[in-house]
């Protein structure tokens, strides 16, 4: 157990440098100057300004020799200033990142409920509700988050006045209030892929033996999908919404943007229009962070729910 | 210092790159409400009614974030729309774009090298401390340090110094027209010396106080989140109207959602777009003042417009009222010089007479004579072999300005084909000749921050990066350092129209319109300059209640 647990730090470790390597040397390849954004005005740009900008921070050195001072002081726990804001990358991640994770959280709770629930309602009413459910989750699924939000944003902020339409709200209620619109729009696109997900398995852990024998012996309907269909079914079901939550840690971007929202997807589309290279880096990697983290989560979730994996795996 | 709109090409970027929403609706009338606006009926006023009614908490949108409050290291439109409620400056622009000194009591000029500034004697910092003569002349070497944004209006000075117990002296190598105008801007903040040391490099970060002394105290930053600015009860001048100011930020169709559903109470509009979106808006007043924001053709070093005939020929060939319906809502006006009538902060009748003696040569919209006339200067010329290249972002004015260059091209019988570089890129047009090699005309955004047209025109001196087409010209070189010697401010005028005549006449850059500032109110709020002067003066100060109206959702301000 142990000897799999420090494996398994060492794979996280060794993907985070690779991750981080790639990162950096992708920011900065990107096109434009960072120096002209450092310099100032248009009419500061001379060559000789752009120059002292550049050695100033530390641009004019080769990638290599970047990445290891980034490194160095990333591993003394220093993620650096931004070069736009001036102030620690810890403290701008630290500001931003509540928001987003709240945002993240919601949008996972409205999915899994909605998306779990339409799922085992297609599977155990066959028929005209089965084909409502695929027809309406396939429409939502297919409509893109930015225009989902559009439509919300119209219709039950700007039209019924019921929800605020940005900023990102403060206490509990308040949160709940604005981030509602948000993630919804986030969680629509999810539900296609959850509610099939969850139709599919349910309907596979349906046709096992057991659950006819269960049904032959008399046990109610009720507790048959619940105890051995659903239950059954929960690994792809976890394991599906453990990928969605981990890829939307990355995809708040355009939902930040279209609902006025400070979180680190706008921290992130700004650091990379102006070329802050050390928020830029530290956002990115904390995405893939998340993901790791998200995906590692589920691995270590699936054997709980399902013995038979247990079992598998210890005899490893 | 001249500086460029950042935020509205941020928020183009973020747009383009993430939300649809700015191409779909949010920069035309399409999200229903707005009514289209007619340029030429745009009137600019510099002010609003005045405000009679107090007012608790206001919730004000910025369009982006402020960078920082440390405008020395890094200076946004945000960050001063911000900071000019609580930091103050030895002088103060006013609404009418006009300077005239402020924290300095009275300025005297025993000759015209040297300028002593009397400092007023009643002023605290927001920490109670006394201002005194140190903290003016330390925060004037900040501002001068060469890593300092504000360090290019030092150039002339020889020394600065105390020379009284409220005295500056400031002794300059030659006479310097512009200083003054200088320290209406940020060269002119004063801040209280120990508490910037103290704040070392945190200094402007969010959590840390300001170091100033103007009528609102900055009461906390969350970053991320919201700025506060709090009435200052130890000011030493006028009790503003408005106890507290919160800040927040959002761009592009988040902007205008939250002014149309009332979740803020106001703001400046920084890109016309977003104005357009919101003119007409039930709820919602929208004031237009005058700025020093244009928008122009800067041809480039290479290509077919490096010959003067030809980019006059363009000139004449362009229609500007076109691109300000079709691009810009019609929020923004066909106009003949290269920066906006905000830059008249003196001798604006003369200079409205040379703008509108120069329609000849940048026409609101070509007639069949100016059609001709351009031909003529073409054919003379003899027509470039290779197609004009016009450098562009995927912005929505932008790609209407380019689209009407090329047709104005066709108008005179020149191709023209548009390259499309992504925004973090464009900005690069403006400092790497490399990058500009790829292009022969630039659809350019540009403001000063002083209010004074010889603030732009050293652009154009042989000797300036700027200077991109290598516009050469003994007489406009010597008249404009001649210009920026004159401390006459109707002498200077008279040489700026001298120079404005020479700029135009080379069309060294091509100009297509001026851009107002833009500023939007709930109905029942009044009081704020609508100018450009709010990113430099105390304009929440004044923001208030109409008289005779009040708003049910304020809670009234306790004093």
């Amino acid at each position: 157990m142990v000897r799999r647990l420090v494996r398994r730090i060492a794979g996280l470790i060794a993907t985070l440098f690779a991750a981080s390597f790639v990162i950096f040397a992708s920011v900065y390849a990107a096109p434009g100057d960072p120096a002209v954004f450092l310099a100032g005005g248009r009419d500061k740009l001379t060559p000789e300004k752009l120059a002292t900008v550049r050695a100033q921070y530390h641009l004019d050195e080769p990638l290599v020799v970047q990445y290891g001072r980034w490194l160095w002081d990333c591993v003394h726990t220093d993620l650096g200033r931004s070069f736009r804001y001036g102030d620690q990358v810890a403290d701008l991640l630290a500001a931003r990142l509540p928001t987003t994770l709240e945002l993240v959280a919601y949008a996972t709770v409205l999915f899994v409920l909605l998306g779990v629930g339409a799922g085992v309602l297609a599977a155990v009413r066959r028929g005209w509700v089965d084909s409502a459910v695929v027809g309406a989750t396939t429409l939502a699924g297919s409509v893109p988050s930015f225009v989902a939000a559009i439509a919300l944003i119209s219709l039950f902020g700007v039209q019924l006045g019921w929800f605020p339409v940005t900023g990102g709200g403060t206490g509990f209620a308040g949160t709940v209030h604005h981030l509602t619109l948000p993630a919804l729009s986030m969680a629509l696109g999810a539900l296609a892929i959850i509610s099939r997900v969850t139709r599919q398995a349910m309907l596979d852990a349906a046709a096992a033996d057991h659950v006819e024998v269960a049904r032959a012996c008399g046990v109610p309907e009720r507790e048959i999908v619940l105890r051995h269909v659903l239950r059954n079914a929960l690994g792809p079901i976890v394991t599906m919404c453990g990928l969605v939550t981990a890829g939307m840690l990355a995809g708040t971007v355009v939902i930040e943007t279209a609902f006025g929202i400070s979180g680190i997807g706008s921290l992130l589309v700004g650091a990379i229009n102006t070329h802050d290279f050390p928020v830029a880096q530290a956002v990115l990697l904390l995405m893939v962070t998340g993901y790791i983290l998200a995906t590692t989560v589920v691995d270590l979730v699936h054997p709980l729910l399902d013995p038979r994996i247990k079992a598998a795996r210890s005899t490893v | 210092m001249k500086r460029t709109p950042a935020t509205p090409l941020l928020a183009a970027a973020v747009a383009t790159l993430a939300l649809g929403a700015a191409g779909c609706s949010g920069a035309t009338n399409a999200l229903g409400g707005g009514k289209p606006l007619n340029a030429a009926d745009l009137k600019l006023t510099p002010t609003t009614a005045q405000a009679t009614g107090r007012l608790g908490t206001v919730n004000w949108l910025l369009e982006d974030e402020p960078d920082s409050l440390d405008l020395d290291t890094q200076g946004t439109s945000a960050g001063r729309t911000v900071l000019t409620n609580v930091c103050e400056r030895l002088y103060q622009l006013q609404p009418d774009m006009s300077v005239r000194p402020f924290l300095a009591r009275k300025v005297t000029r025993p000759d015209p090298t040297t300028l002593v500034l009397s400092l007023r004697d009643d002023v605290t910092f927001h920490d109670g401390a006394k201002m005194t003569a140190d903290d003016v002349l330390w925060s004037l070497k900040r501002h001068a340090d060469p890593d300092m944004e504000q360090a290019d209006e030092f150039g002339n000075v020889k020394k600065m110094a105390k020379t009284g117990p409220h005295e500056i002296t400031v002794v300059f190598k030659q006479p310097d027209a512009l200083f003054t105008k200088a320290l209406a801007g940020d060269a002119g903040l004063v801040y209280h010396r120990s508490q910037v040391q103290a704040a070392g490099k945190d200094f402007g970060t969010p959590g840390r106080g300001d170091a100033c002394s103007g009528p609102y105290e900055l009461k906390s930053w969350k970053s991320g989140d919201s700025l506060t600015i709090h009435r200052y009860d130890g000011y030493w001048g006028g009790k503003p109207l408005t106890r507290q100011v919160v800040f927040r930020w959002a761009s592009d169709s988040a902007f205008v959602n939250a002014l149309t559903t009332g979740a803020a109470d106001g703001g400046y509009a920084e890109a016309p777009n977003t104005a357009a979106a919101l003119a007409g808006r039930k709820g919602l007043s929208e004031h237009y003042g005058p700025s020093t924001a244009s928008l122009a053709l800067i041809p480039t070093e290479r290509g077919g417009l490096k010959d003067p005939a030809i980019r006059r020929a363009l000139s004449l060939a362009l229609d500007r009222t076109g691109i300000a319906a079709s691009g810009y809502g019609g929020l923004v006006q066909p106009w003949a010089t290269p920066v906006g009538s905000g830059a008249w902060g003196y001798a604006k009748p003369a200079f409205a007479a040379a703008q509108r003696k120069l329609n000849a040569t940048a026409p609101e919209r070509p007639d069949a004579a100016g059609l001709a006339r351009a031909r003529k200067l073409v054919k003379e010329a003899g027509a470039p072999a290779e197609p004009i290249v016009i450098g562009t972002d995927a912005s929505q004015g932008r790609t209407v300005i380019a689209n009407a260059v090329r047709a104005a091209l066709q108008r005179i019988g020149l191709a023209g084909v548009i390259k499309t570089v992504p925004t973090a890129q464009f900005e690069e047009f403006y400092s790497s000749p490399q990058a500009r090699s790829e292009i022969d005309v630039l659809v350019g955004d540009w403001y000063i921050s002083k209010s004074d047209p010889m603030g732009f025109y050293d652009n154009a001196l042989s000797d300036s990066p700027n200077n991109w087409v290598g516009f050469k010209s003994r007489s406009y070189d010597s008249t404009v350092h001649q210009a920026m010697r004159t401390l006459d401010d109707g002498a200077r005028a008279r040489l700026a129209v001298q120079v404005q005549k020479e700029f135009a006449d080379a069309a060294v850059w091509i100009p297509v319109a001026q851009v107002p500032a833009v500023l939007v109110l709930k109905d029942g709020l009044t009081g704020p300059p609508a100018s450009q002067a709010h990113l430099y003066y105390p304009w929440a100060a004044e923001l208030g209640t109409e008289p005779g109206s009040a708003p049910s959702h304020q809670p009234p301000g306790k004093d």
